[in-house]
């Protein structure tokens, strides 16, 4: 089942095969649109048609037959007519006489025995609206904020203070300015959004589906279903890919299929088609951040001030902790005494945006790095120099106030990313804009550095205290072996293998006694959503702590049973004591489960006590730790057809601990591939009609396997020792700075400065063909 | 509707089809073969692929009614009696994360090289350009098909120098 080097008696740091790799090379994963339910039926949602507006009627063609379909409406709530998320603002179905915020805000649910009888029954519902003037997209709203501050519409702000900027840009040499602008990115999971809602005779739902937080409906839903969170049960089926975009929205999802299934009693299946996802899920914020940098001669900043303002779309959902994210990684990375980030969350009527892997983070750091290289042309520095001179390492003082600690390996990345990479002299060797006689491409090389901060942000974590079990169980063969109970989801990162590799280790038991059951809310304690690159860090963590409770349990056990009372160690599947013969696992587990009921070990997340954190000022620990990474981007741009070509990225993390060599070398891989799409291929607007302009993936464009650029991923490890076995965020940072590497990478190249991502081919030949010379 | 016979996985099936139902939904739908997956029902993602009288097609862009007489092969007729060479090295290296390409890409990498046992670099991502997948980068996938190729030229090497 695994390999293990001969070398070391661990499972952690080793790269053992993937605990579900069998079941998905051989077709045995049954994801939810595989699972054979019988006599569930199918559920369509109804739209509206405007994206402002009164919704006036919703009316059913008396000429269709309903006699077979059930229509659910607003009408058809059991309780309040609220998500509850962030706020309580959103309703769950749009209602007659209310006001609609975006297109295709959802009206009714239709449910048929079949899909096609759904579809035929919603295309007989008409929805009229009486439209109202609409604001779609980010510009509009960045125009308000810019000429008339007090009619812009915020959902939600935030300022980080440090020091004094207006004593800092006093001080500075020069005081530089910039603008940089992001759009919307489609997570693009393979498998489409999907969700099964049974109602059950007592009154209570169950619910399965393809997504991230199995508790999040069992708390965000009550109000709507009028249901407590024991009688709302959830279960996660495989997740084909998820990236964020299955955190909030499967909430939504599962209101949506409950209403006609409480409505007729039939379980009730929601599976979107891709023009539908793509059109009517969450997508990550668009941006527009502006720094103002006070700086001396010598390069050091005196002063930043940074606006962030991200697109929340109609309403707040979860947008007010993405904004947060935002702004604590907008000034993160460098040295300054100096720093105000102002942050505020748009309101737009447009569909309102959602998590995407790095959750604002990706945002800030395509502000900041593309800046940094604007000041270190101004100041005519050297991107790399004037990054090794600023950046944030252990002792330094973050904009919340926060020390870094020593657990920290930003010089470490740094150091190894330019040295991997020849930077130095690849820099100097960058076109400028210059063809060479009978060359077609200009080349350049770019690079960024940035932090993530690991778990959720601020006090999350210490509010929320991670619960996680693992059980004493017999397994599917017989055998005595654990089980892992988290809330925590696969969806491709690895958390089955990894956990088990850390339960492994704790435990002192093979990886093969060990099972992960799919999170099912009526079975496992809350360990948290699947989000915020939290798992590994945290409830690896709590199963480390938690498998060590089983196994002292065990250990007691045994002791009192097979060794007369001497204290006795379990050691790579063995009860020993010196000088007596070894017992194995499986005889004191059978043993005790035959004589003990609910045998398992707990485990309760904390911080550590002297982590504070103040959510009204934001002053404080906004992070338990951070993770480092540096990307250095080399690109080629055909000076002709304009097209860039990203042809090497060298990648160093410091990730902490790094469990798994070979996953989390994939899991950086495609973070950085979709970060590669997110820098010059994938372009999602809004259109007039308040749809977006991209429906389906000939408009909407991923990278394919010929447009991957070679990796280079290495880690440096800084573990983060609190929390055993010392892992640190992975998910989210591969995803945070390629963009601004490869805009840097273009500037090299083209001696163009671009402000706004994607870098289509079209921005390319604007920017080489403008009359006045970008900044280079 | 029509009446169709083909050979499914090895053995012979008949199923009736209407005009427009494609190949992936007779599958899908009435004959219980759910590793061909729909990732956008147009063509565009790959993650239907089977194969067809041994070449890869996309089943969502096949009308049940073409397969007639023809020979198509999914994942589920894919290494019955164990794993194949492919599938084990993509198992071992860890290649896949949320799985839901996988099958599409095992039988375009395994059309792939029995075509063409020998192939470049440029030669696997030509064959594997129609695939998409959002987790992985692509780089284990390529790396593990020019693997197993070159193992399997080796070992084909070294039979015919015994024999």
């Amino acid at each position: 089942m695994s390999k293990r080097s001969k070398k070391s008696d661990r499972w952690v740091g080793q790269s053992m095969i993937r605990v579900d790799g069998d079941g998905k090379v051989r077709g045995r994963t049954q994801y939810l649109n595989d699972i054979p339910y019988k006599g569930v039926w199918q559920g369509v949602v109804v739209r509206t048609p405007v994206a402002h507006g009164i919704l006036k009627a919703v009316t059913l063609d008396p000429a269709f037959d309903w006699s077979q379909v059930v229509v659910a409406t607003a009408e058809d709530i059991p309780g309040e007519n609220i998500v509850h998320m962030h706020d309580r603002t959103m309703p769950l179905l749009a209602a007659v006489g209310g006001e609609i915020k975006y297109r295709g805000e959802p009206v009714a649910v239709v449910a048929a025995p079949t899909l096609a009888l759904a579809q035929e029954a919603a295309r007989h519902i008409t929805v009229t609206a009486d439209e109202l003037p609409a604001l779609l997209t980010l510009p509009e709203a960045i125009k308000i904020y810019k000429s008339a501050p007090k009619k812009f519409d915020t959902m939600q702000s935030k300022r980080i203070v440090k020091g004094d900027v207006a004593k800092g840009f006093a001080l500075a040499d020069e005081i530089i300015t910039g603008e940089y602008w992001a759009g919307h990115q489609e997570q693009l999971y393979l498998e489409n959004q999907g969700v099964v809602v049974f109602p059950q005779q007592d009154g209570s739902i169950w619910a399965e589906g393809s997504l991230q937080c199995p508790y999040f409906p069992v708390h965000e839903l009550n109000d709507a279903l009028r249901l407590p969170p024991e009688k709302i049960r959830v279960r996660q089926t495989p997740v084909g890919g998820a990236f964020g975009g299955k955190e909030e929205y499967p909430t939504m999802l599962i209101g949506y299929a409950a209403l006609p299934a409480l409505k007729s009693g039939k379980p009730v299946k929601i599976t979107y088609e891709r023009n539908e996802d793509i059109l009517f899920t969450p997508k990550r914020h668009p941006v527009w951040v502006r720094y103002k940098t006070g700086v001396k001669k010598d390069g050091t900043f005196t002063a930043i001030e940074c606006d962030f303002v991200i697109d929340g779309g109609a309403y707040l959902t979860i947008s007010d902790v993405v904004m947060f994210r935002g702004i604590l990684h907008c000034a993160l990375a460098y040295r300054c005494e100096n720093v105000i980030v102002r942050g505020e969350v748009a309101r737009t009527h447009s569909f309102p945006s959602g998590a995407f892997r790095g959750f604002g983070a990706p945002q800030a750091v395509w502000g900041m790095e593309s800046h940094l290289d604007v000041v270190a042309a101004r100041l005519g520095k050297k991107p790399d120099e004037l990054r090794l001179q600023l950046h944030a390492r252990p002792g330094d003082i973050t904009p919340t106030g926060q020390v870094l600690s020593s657990e920290n390996g930003s010089t470490a990345c740094l150091q190894l990313a330019l040295k991997r990479s020849d930077f130095a002299r690849k820099l100097k060797e960058s076109s400028r804009g210059r063809l060479k006689r009978g060359q077609q491409k200009l080349r350049g090389i770019g690079m960024s550095f940035f932090g993530h901060g690991a778990a959720f942000t601020g006090d999350g974590e210490a509010n929320f205290k991670a619960k996680g079990r693992v059980e004493l169980a017999l397994l599917e063969d017989g055998q005595p072996g654990v089980n892992i109970r988290v809330s925590s989801v696969e969806m491709g990162q690895g958390v089955h293998t990894v956990l088990t590799q850390i339960v492994a280790d704790a435990m002192q038991i093979g990886p093969e006694r060990i099972r992960y059951p799919m999170a099912d809310t009526g079975l496992v304690p809350n360990s948290g959503p699947t989000v915020a690159s939290r798992t590994t860090m945290v409830v690896g963590n709590v199963v480390h702590r938690a498998a060590g409770d089983l196994k002292a349990q065990l250990e007691a056990f045994a002791a009192e049973k097979f060794f007369k009372g001497k204290a006795c160690e379990l050691r790579t599947g063995k009860f020993v004591v010196k000088g007596t013969r070894a017992i194995p696992f499986a005889k004191v587990a059978q043993a005790m489960l035959t004589e003990c009921q609910n045998i398992s070990g707990k485990f309760e997340f904390l911080l550590p006590p002297e982590i504070q954190w103040d959510q009204g000022t934001f002053v404080g620990d906004a992070y338990p730790g951070y993770s480092w990474g540096v990307n250095i981007a080399e690109v080629e741009v055909d000076a002709l057809t304009c097209e860039v070509a990203v042809k090497r990225v060298a990648a160093v993390f410091d990730i902490g601990t790094v469990i798994n060599p070979v996953s989390a070398s994939g899991q950086v891989e495609g973070g950085l591939t979709q970060a590669l799409g997110y820098t010059i291929m994938e372009k999602l607007g809004t259109g007039k009609d308040g749809l977006y302009d991209a429906t389906r993936l000939q408009t909407y464009i991923i990278p394919t396997i010929l447009d991957v650029p070679e990796f280079d991923v290495s880690f440096v490890e800084y573990p983060y020792s609190f929390a055993p076995p010392g892992a640190k965020g992975l998910g989210e940072i591969p995803m945070d700075g390629l963009a601004p590497a490869i805009a840097n990478a273009i500037a090299a190249a083209t001696g163009r400065r671009i402000n706004q991502i994607p870098i289509t081919p079209e921005v390319i030949y604007q920017a080489l063909h403008a009359d006045s010379k970008g900044t280079p | 509707m029509k009446h169709i016979t083909f050979q499914l996985n090895g053995s012979a099936r008949s199923v009736w089809v209407g005009p427009n139902e494609t190949l992936l939904d007779v599958l899908r739908g009435k004959l219980g073969i759910k590793t061909p997956k729909e990732g956008c029902g147009r063509g565009d993602c790959g993650a239907c692929t089977v194969l067809l009288d041994g070449k890869a097609v996309r089943s969502c862009l096949i009308l049940a009614v073409e397969v007639e007489g023809q020979s198509v092969t999914t994942l589920e007729g894919v290494g019955q009696k164990g794993p194949t060479a492919l599938q084990k090295a993509f198992i071992e290296n860890n290649v896949f994360q949320c799985g839901f390409c996988a099958p599409g890409v095992i039988l375009a990498a395994s059309a792939l090289l029995a075509e063409n046992p020998k192939p470049s670099e440029a030669e696997v991502r030509e064959a594997l350009a129609g695939n998409l997948c959002r987790c992985t980068g692509y780089e284990p996938i390529v790396k593990t098909v020019l693997a197993v190729a070159k193992k399997t030229a080796r070992q084909s090497t070294s039979r015919r120098v015994r024999s």
